[in-house]
């Protein structure tokens, strides 16, 4: 099958469609105190689009609520022998006929457009909050939690949008037919009208029923999808070492029971159905027997009787369309939830209240995103150049313009430390203000009164004056800032203190795309990618990027890296991230263990280049090979949180106990690591 | 094709329910018919102005049909539902049983990525058509065969005046079927894509705030939905073309039956009764037809789907033959050439001798072929000239089974499944009992982190269930080496995504595990080297060097010169 070109799809009808506009150039703020107020407030940006669906829906339901009149009125016609009224009733039938079908189609075209906008704009958010929160999202909320709304929510919101129009038209339509059947025949009218309200009253109550099944059955469902994808993740482990009937078995099993929760659905849907047959079934009897006998006594015409029989069935529609908009809303309603939850998240820097909110943008600032979202200002302006870079806490003080390792014994205390260089927020230690969004509009108005004074000097005035407003700080103790220079980094717009301090952490994430996505990050423009792809030694790399990627024709840049580079080896995914921190050319690069998986050789060599790359820029290297440490300029000693001794490698190896056992690997029984193999070695050595 | 066989022998498996299905749903939709049948019978004594009719017996009729198709259409239901997961079971059971016999040389080349997106995606795309699409499909043909054989011996004319709507639904849904699994299959893919950056950046939060990259992600999401959207518009505008088909051949159905029929009964052909079945009859066709388009739009989604699923059926397991077996433990390569692809060879001409008990490290820059050795000589994969043979025996010409029991390749995946730790152990030995497992752990250096495990053996674990350190991983993966219990083993840089002290840490207990096995480790860290009886550097698919460490250190070559930089 021929997949249809992308040019076919400008060339849908002229009629005014919302879609046109997506993306959204402003998706908007949303009103994200509960789940309610958000769907009203995607209702309240789509009314025009929900007036047009309930408009053509009207005509729609219209149509086909009149189809029974016009079968009577033919009916009648053929009863009484007249041929003139027959063609009347077929001439009416072509109109109704066209009038429903139009409506059909519009109904559908704007009811799925509102479904569109409304996910489209969800999506558009949800990419807007996660950008801000950064690294602290999930700090705050599981991540699971925001690819849940992005991938199940956004349909399920999206559907009672949609359904909305439909039903409301349905209503209308349905109200106007019971009305005009009991004005024309009272006795039938309140029969169907009872009829119907019972029949509503039984199956309301059986649809809770059978959500909650579909929901045991999803989850069923989710799990077996999980133990099947974790089996496949490690299937490699599976051939290599056994194991494959134990794990079938268990997915096996896994797999009957969502068959069985999926069937045990069914039946409530098919009790639900039978309840649909039975009870109108039951009113069609009664409409049959009670118009016979009026049709009998002539107190209404034959033909009327085939209507009445018609408009009893055609009830049935808005009956699904009210059941279906109530699953909708059923459904929806945890889902929006959830939305309105992740959506109301801030980055409320519990950790800096003196940060200024100059950062990734939220809500009003995005208006204005060509200066929140500022790539390029220079931030050399805002600290002094040849800035020491200094940690009141530890003591650490790394020179300006050098080559500076650091080693720890611990490397947890490694990555805090890397971490709080950059003046990142620490990991929490408690889930204690995870409660997210107790008070979104506080902060939103705080960013309000900064941006008064926004255009006078840009972000980082505001930010100062925000910081000026004297905010209670936090009561909990912080510790003090690391210094750049005399400026503490906390006191810096978001952006320029991640856009003077670079941390590579000890797990940097390889973003999916080409090799030239990978590097087109916010960078300075004094190294290459070239460049640095050399200087992190990646030439292997290379090879098998264009080996796995036939796309590519043969040029690198061009070759795609799967999500989080899985494709490739952790040396090798580690030394393309080293590439990517080196592009970016940042004023100080604080890099957490960045050679750990790569090996010796390759090591030594990547040593050598980041000297040379990095000359005259500040560079902070956490860890214990000697082949790295021997190249650094200064090396520094962190024992138990302080900063004890610093010196060259061979200084420090030679005069430090510590230092050497940590470096050589020497093991706390006293004796040797070394000492030990080398005596197994003497023994053993055959060849 | 395939997937055309894959489906007819899903079927003939499921024969008997789908037999089933079909009589139930035809009990259904001839008792469904009663009612209009009735009211023509009604009208026609009514338009006749007959004053005595048999009502008491028509209402009791009617109401025993009702009760009938009650029954039936919950039958039907349920029935469609058997056979929908009975099918969808099935499909995804036997695409799990394809995955674990793929071959590992291909498992390393592919890697796992691509299966693991066909057994998320693809078959939770596939799960709403087998569940709904097949059995409504069935009972939608059924359905309209039904209906348009009641109307043909209602009256015949009417069936003929009901046909003249088939060249109109014909044109339209022929247009529409060309170009509608193609978009669909665009417009799902692009939803996953908007699904899939935004994942990214969550997961990647850290790295997109330290490189400043929000701005950037924000604009590839919106591109990707600006993507998404306008295939959403293509297939929209695929079914403005559709829906006024499908609306417009209605009309024509019921306004063929009434006014034709009508005319017929002014003529005298028909009665005014049988006229009036056959217009509720021919209502009643818009459902099933309905049906029936909107389930094989979806079946042809699902055919894609469908196809990527069956398409792992394909790769042959490799049996290997079973007569080949080693005899002794010694491993050789001889002049082994290999590459990845036909021109470009990796490895040229290593020639290798590992005496059984033997430590090997091959130590070298990335890139050199390392690792492809290693993987040859795993029996992974099979080297393109040369032979790689265990105990004279090639190690290619084996049975997969076999070769694990002898040679296991560890490499830095140490993937911890969900389930229970005893699960995770038992894949190695599927009947070992308690006591060996805690034994194995033992060995490691895991039993102390284990015992405090709330649930010991049964503890969950993996994504999901209690935490586990990459340590801990590392200390699970190689307790299964133990039970596993191969006499040579292939380390591929097994500890190298641990920190310093924990890879130390676990090469000691390592170090016990291997007590007389034969190793061939490929080194990062050059204290490993030094630990080893022999080194081979490798670089350029050559062995340079070859040696003990002392000798290398005293023939003062590159491997020398390493080894003073790195010691000091």
């Amino acid at each position: 099958m021929r997949v249809p070109p992308l040019c076919f799809v400008s060339m849908p009808p002229k009629d005014v469609m919302l879609i046109r506009e997506l993306p959204y150039a402003d998706p908007g703020v949303p009103d994200a105190r509960s789940g309610r107020h958000f769907l009203l407030w995607l209702g309240r940006m789509q009314w025009a689009g929900q007036a047009k669906s309930l408009a053509w829906g009207l005509l729609h339901m219209g149509g086909i609520a009149a189809v029974p009149l016009v079968m009577g009125m033919a009916i009648q016609a053929v009863v009484t022998g007249s041929g003139a009224r027959l063609a009347v009733a077929g001439g009416l039938l072509a109109l109704v006929g066209v009038a429903s079908t139009v409506g059909d189609t519009m109904l559908h075209r704007t009811a799925v457009s509102n479904w569109i906008t409304a996910a489209a704009r969800v999506q558009q958010l949800l990419a807007r909050r996660t950008a801000e929160l950064g690294a602290t999202l999930t700090q705050r909320v599981a991540a699971g939690e925001v690819v849940a709304v992005s991938t199940g929510d956004i349909e399920k919101i999206g559907w009672c949008v949609e359904s909305v129009s439909r039903f409301s038209a349905g209503l209308l339509v349905a109200l106007g037919v019971g009305i005009g059947l009991v004005i024309y025949e009272p006795q039938l009218g309140l029969l169907v009208a009872a009829g119907l309200l019972v029949l509503l009253l039984t199956i309301l109550p059986l649809l809770p029923r059978a959500t909650r099944r579909a929901d045991v059955q999803r989850e069923e469902a989710g799990r077996a999808t999980e133990l099947a994808a974790d089996t496949v993740a490690g299937l490699r482990v599976l051939r290599g070492i056994g194991g494959e009937e134990l794990f079938l078995e268990r997915y096996r099993r896994a797999s009957q029971r969502v068959r069985r929760a999926a069937v045990r659905t069914a039946r409530m849907w098919a009790a639900i159905e039978a309840v649909q047959v039975a009870l109108p079934g039951l009113l069609l009897l009664g409409v049959v027997w009670h118009g016979t006998r009026l049709a009998l006594d002539g107190r209404i015409a034959v033909g009327e009787l085939v209507t009445v029989y018609g408009a009893v069935t055609f009830l049935l529609v808005p009956l699904r369309m009210f059941q279906e908009f109530a699953m909708a809303y059923s459904f929806s309603r945890p889902s929006a939830a959830r939305a309105a939850r992740v959506l109301a998240l801030r980055r409320t820097e519990e950790a800096h209240p003196t940060r200024p909110s100059g950062g990734p943008p939220d809500g009003d600032a995005l208006r204005t995103r060509d200066d929140a979202w500022s790539e390029d200002q220079d931030q050399e302006d805002i600290v002094e150049p040849n800035a020491d870079l200094f940690d009141p806490e530890t003591g650490l003080c790394v020179t300006a313009g050098g080559l500076t390792a650091v080693v720890c014994g611990d490397p947890d205390v490694a990555g805090r430390l890397a971490a709080r260089l950059g003046g990142h927020v620490p990991e929490p230690a408690s889930e204690a203000e995870s409660e997210p969004g107790g008070d979104p509009y506080d902060a939103e108005a705080g960013s309000e009164d900064g941006s008064a004074g926004d255009s006078k000097d840009g972000s980082a005035g505001a930010a100062v004056r925000d910081a000026d407003e004297g905010k209670a700080p936090h009561p909990v103790l912080r510790q003090p800032s690391v210094r750049l220079g005399d400026t503490p980094l906390d006191e810096l717009p978001l952006d320029t203190a991640r856009g003077t301090v670079l941390v590579q952490d000890k797990d940097p994430v390889l973003l999916s795309g080409t090799l030239r996505e990978l590097l087109d990050v916010p960078r300075s423009g004094r190294v290459s990618a070239r460049e640095a792809l050399e200087a992190a030694r990646c030439g292997d790399v290379l090879e098998a990027l264009v080996r796995s990627s036939p796309e590519s024709g043969g040029d690198p840049m061009a070759a795609s890296i799967t999500e989080r580079g899985r494709s490739l080896s952790g040396g090798q995914r580690q030394r393309l991230a080293l590439a990517r921190s080196l592009v970016t050319d940042p004023r100080v690069l604080v890099l957490d263990d960045p050679t750990s998986a790569v090996d010796a050789h390759t090591e030594a060599r990547i040593a050598e280049s980041l000297r040379r790359i990095r000359t005259g820029r500040t560079t902070v290297v956490f860890c214990s090979s000697p082949l790295m440490l021997d190249r650094a300029d200064e090396v520094r000693l962190i024992s138990e949180g302080k900063a004890v001794a610093s010196g060259s490698h061979q200084e420090l190896l030679r005069d430090n106990q510590a230092y050497r056992r940590i470096v050589t690997r020497e093991t706390h029984d006293g004796s040797t690591e070394e000492a030990e193999a080398a005596a197994e070695a003497e023994g053993t050595v055959t060849a | 094709m395939t997937v055309r066989a894959y489906v007819r022998e899903l079927v003939r498996r499921h024969r008997r329910a789908f037999t089933v299905l079909v009589v139930v749903n035809t009990l259904a939709v001839t008792a469904s018919m009663v009612g209009p049948y009735l009211l023509g019978g009604l009208v026609e004594d009514l338009a006749a102005g007959q004053r005595d009719l048999p009502l008491g017996w028509t209402v009791t009729v009617f109401a025993f049909a009702l009760v009938v198709q009650t029954y039936f259409v919950r039958q039907v239901r349920i029935r469609g539902a058997v056979l929908g997961e009975h099918m969808l079971a099935d499909l995804r059971e036997d695409f799990l049983v394809r995955s674990v016999q793929l071959p590992p040389g291909i498992l390393e080349r592919a890697g796992t990525g691509d299966l693991l997106s066909r057994i998320t995606t693809d078959i939770d795309r596939l799960a709403d058509a087998m569940r709904e699409a097949v059995p409504q499909l069935a009972i939608g043909v059924v359905w309209v065969g039904l209906l348009l054989g009641a109307l043909t011996i209602t009256a015949p004319p009417l069936a003929l005046a009901a046909l003249i709507a088939l060249p109109v639904l014909m044109v339209g849904c022929r247009w529409y079927f060309r170009r509608a699994p193609g978009a669909y299959r665009a417009e799902a893919a692009g939803y996953a894509a908007v699904a899939a950056a935004l994942a990214e950046t969550v997961d990647a939060g850290r790295t997109v705030e330290s490189h400043r990259l929000g701005a950037r992600r924000v604009a590839l999401s919106d591109r990707r939905v600006g993507e998404w959207t306008a295939w959403e518009r293509y297939t929209l505008w695929l079914r403005t073309i559709l829906f006024p088909t499908v609306n417009l051949s209605n009309v024509l159905i019921l306004g063929g039956v009434l006014v034709l029929g009508g005319v017929f009964v002014l003529q005298g052909w028909i009665t005014v009764g049988q006229l009036t079945t056959g217009a509720l009859l021919a209502q009643m066709l818009f459902e099933p037809v309905g049906l029936i388009l909107r389930w094989y739009d979806e079946l042809q989604v699902a055919q894609v789907s469908l196809a990527r699923l069956v398409g792992v059926r394909e790769i042959e397991p490799e049996d290997g033959e079973d007569h080949v077996a080693p005899d002794g433990r010694d491993m050789r390569a001889d002049t082994v050439r290999f590459g990845y692809h036909e021109s470009v060879d990796v490895l040229h001409g290593v020639s290798l001798a590992v005496p059984s008990g033997t430590r090997i490290a091959l130590v070298g820059p990335s890139g050199a072929g390392k690792s492809t050795l290693g993987r040859l000589l795993a029996g992974i994969y099979a080297p393109r000239s040369g032979d790689i043979t265990l105990g004279g025996a090639e190690l290619t010409r084996m049975p997969a089974e076999r070769v694990r029991s002898h040679v296991t390749l560890v490499n830095q995946e140490h993937h911890v499944f969900v389930g229970s730790l005893r699960d995770n152990l038992l894949l190695a030995r599927t009947d070992a009992d308690d006591h060996e497992l805690w034994s194995a752990l033992r060995a490691v250096g895991g039993e102390g982190w284990a015992r405090g495990l709330s649930d010991g053996l049964d503890s969950e674990v993996g994504s999901g269930g209690q935490a586990v350190t990459p340590a801990q991983a590392q200390q699970v993966a190689l307790a299964r080496l133990v039970l596993a219990d191969p006499h040579t083993l292939v380390l591929d840089e097994a500890t190298s995504l641990l920190d310093p002290r924990a890879a130390r840490h676990l090469e000691r207990s390592l170090a016990q595990v291997l007590e007389g096995r034969t190793v061939i480790a490929i080194a990062h860290r050059l204290h490993t080297a030094h630990d080893a009886d022999v080194i081979a550097v490798v670089e350029e698919g050559r062995i340079s060097e070859l040696g003990s460490h002392e000798a290398l250190v005293r023939e003062g070559g590159p491997y020398a010169a390493l080894w003073r930089s790195w010691h000091g």
